[in-house]
């Protein structure tokens, strides 16, 4: 049971686990390192058309199989690390959002999916639309798409927790 | 009962009408007042306005004609005012509490506020809350150009992509007065059956999750996934989005007749494995029959949910667009009649193999995609298509070029309103996630 090198990390914290982590890419702040080997998530949908949804629920599938990167999705923000939006963001879901957000235990992180929660795609600019998620809740990061796939999700998810290699160029 | 009055569209309208003077079975489940109660959400959004299609060449025996269409008019958003009420029965009592889910729940799911009344664990009543997720589709359409509002229609509800821009190009190329070529009808077609496929493989895949079937859930996803890629090598999107336009085509198609009829061998082989070993799993089939049940009254259900329900009908069949009338018969259509979760799943499985029997069927020349030039003139078009989850009916109005108005009547917006009849139909908690992977209607259509 208390086998050596478990005593050693328990010794030096978790900057050895870090450091293991963080071998093969940046992550996007400190504390989206923390989640690197487990991540629970929370998605929330602020006026999507479905097509987000329909490929996060792929995720789970043997395709992509989310849960051998010790991701996993949770019905509850109180369990949850990061807040996953998508879609447009719509009036009715402003309070929502922030009571979301407000629920996660610190620390916590919060990935806009797809064009419209990045800027409202198409419907920027209706009637209800608010189409900008920034001054609601700090966005760790921004995945493109309509809709993002799959590929481009985990990637995302990834590279945001450190595990993802680096493009060529951009200075780690 | 008024009977002169022909069954329309949102006859549940009439339905809770008729249901309010007495004699009507939906006077039974609930109060008068809340059966009204269950129209009146259609009702305050506007005046409705009723639109006349004339017959189509296959009228259904019990109507006259094609049943008129009636949709509310497009309203202007009020913001703070998002919380309606679907059906509110207001079941009081000792021991009596309300189950909140949502708008934010589930693993993934859309935004959607149901509280469930349950006595212990049988559930007694469901009130549904809409208009979290809202957009203003119609208001944003307005005044745009032709493609431009062709890019909203594709993103009202993402996995039914090809309906929505088929409804909206039909309607568009009804005001112009002109027509697609047969090329393109056949093409059009089969990217239909192809969205429905992928639609149908991830409801089932929900269903058989629900259940704890995983298995099962996996294979499906699966199957899913290459259908989508399929997609993405046909049309360079994996939802199909940016392929149809009013006239044809926004851009060329992918030859994929060399690689498609080995494709769907493998698809079909791989499904009626899934469904075998599925209609075999009696812990699955258990959890589904009699789950549920819509109670018999006249909601005039619409797509998959209707056919589940005794209402065998089918745009494709009933009044046949672009290759339909060549690939479509009524005994390509299914139809069971009991209502409950089981049907549903039925009715979804033997779509899945009808659709990929109209894959195989759709024989095409080329997939080079040509597009007609379009005239210039103002006037008003409808298009009617079947949608992956039942009809979908598009108005556009077009003026000097642009969209005037737009007004789209979706297969969810009608189904919906079975959800909060069917779940307290003598169900228990653990029987809800069934029920509502079973019916698998989208939000995103409800909430326009």
């Amino acid at each position: 049971m208390f086998y050596p090198r478990w005593l050693v990390n328990l010794a030096k914290g978790p900057a050895v686990l870090r450091r293991k982590v963080a071998s093969r890419g940046k992550a996007a702040s400190p504390t989206a390192r923390l989640f690197a080997r487990s991540l629970a998530i929370r998605h929330l949908d602020a006026g999507s058309c479905n097509g987000c949804e329909s490929e996060l629920s792929l995720l789970g599938s043997p395709v992509y199989d989310l849960s051998r990167f010790g991701f996993s999705f949770t019905p509850s923000p109180r369990h949850a690390d990061l807040l996953l939006i998508t879609g447009v963001v719509t009036d009715a879901m402003v309070p929502l959002i922030r009571a979301t957000y407000e629920a996660m235990p610190d620390p916590r992180l919060v990935v806009a999916a797809g064009a419209c929660a990045i800027d409202g795609c198409v419907f920027r600019g209706a009637p209800g639309v608010v189409g900008n998620l920034q001054d609601i809740v700090p966005v760790d990061r921004w995945i493109p798409g309509c809709p993002p796939s799959p590929d481009d999700l985990l990637d995302g998810l990834l590279a945001l927790v450190g595990r993802a290699a680096q493009p060529r160029g951009e200075a780690s | 009962m008024r009977k002169t009055q022909e069954v329309a569209d949102v006859s549940l309208i009439a339905a809770c009408e008729q249901a309010a003077q007495g004699g009507n079975k939906v006077l039974d489940v609930f109060p008068a007042e809340d059966a009204v109660r269950v129209a009146v959400w259609e009702k305050v959004a506007g005046a409705i306005t009723e639109v006349d299609l004339g017959a189509g060449p296959h009228p259904r025996p019990s109507r006259q004609g094609f049943p008129s269409l009636r949709f509310a008019e497009e309203q202007d958003f009020l913001p703070g005012t998002f919380a309606e009420a679907v059906a509110d029965p207001e079941v009081v009592g000792d021991g009596m509490h309300v189950v909140p889910l949502g708008p934010v729940r589930a693993d993934v799911a859309e935004a959607l506020r149901y509280e469930l009344n349950a006595l212990g664990d049988e559930i007694h009543g469901l009130t549904l809350r809409r208009g979290y997720k809202r957009r203003g589709v119609a208001a944003r359409m307005r005044g745009l150009e032709v493609p431009s509002a062709l890019e909203v229609a594709e993103r009202v509800t993402g996995t039914s992509t090809v309906a929505h821009a088929l409804a909206f190009s039909l309607a568009v190329e009804d005001a112009l007065g002109v027509e697609a070529d047969g090329g393109t009808s056949v093409l059009r077609s089969a990217l239909a059956e192809l969205e429905r496929l992928h639609s149908h493989l991830g409801d089932l895949a929900a269903l058989a999750a629900s259940t704890g079937t995983v298995v099962a859930a996996a294979d499906l996803y699966r199957l899913r996934e290459t259908v989508l890629r399929l997609a993405a090598r046909w049309t360079g999107h994996r939802y199909l989005r940016g392929a149809i336009a009013p006239g044809g085509w926004r851009h060329g198609l992918a030859d994929v007749r060399g690689e498609l009829p080995a494709v769907l061998e493998d698809i079909e082989g791989q499904f009626l494995a899934v469904r075998r070993a599925l209609d075999r799993t009696n812990s699955f089939l258990d959890r589904l029959h009699g789950a549920g049940r819509i109670p018999a009254a006249p909601l005039d259900l619409v797509g998959v949910v209707g056919r589940s329900a005794g209402v065998r009908e089918d745009v494709r069949w009933d009044r046949p667009y672009a290759a339909y009338p060549e690939l479509c018969h009524r005994r390509h259509i299914p139809g069971y009649a009991a209502g409950d979760a089981f049907g549903r799943y039925y009715v979804r499985c033997e779509e899945v193999l009808q659709s990929i029997a109209m894959l195989r069927r759709a024989g095409w020349a080329g997939c080079e995609g040509l597009s007609m030039p379009l005239p210039s003139r103002d006037g008003i078009g409808h298009g009617l298509v079947e949608s992956p989850r039942g009809r979908l009916f598009y108005r556009v109005e077009l003026r000097s070029g642009k969209v005037q108005s737009c007004r789209i009547r979706t297969a969810s917006s009608i189904n919906w309103v079975a959800v909060p009849l069917a779940v307290p139909n003598h169900n228990i908690l653990q029987d809800f996630p069934i029920i509502d992977a079973s019916f698998n209607l989208s939000v995103a259509s409800l909430d326009l």
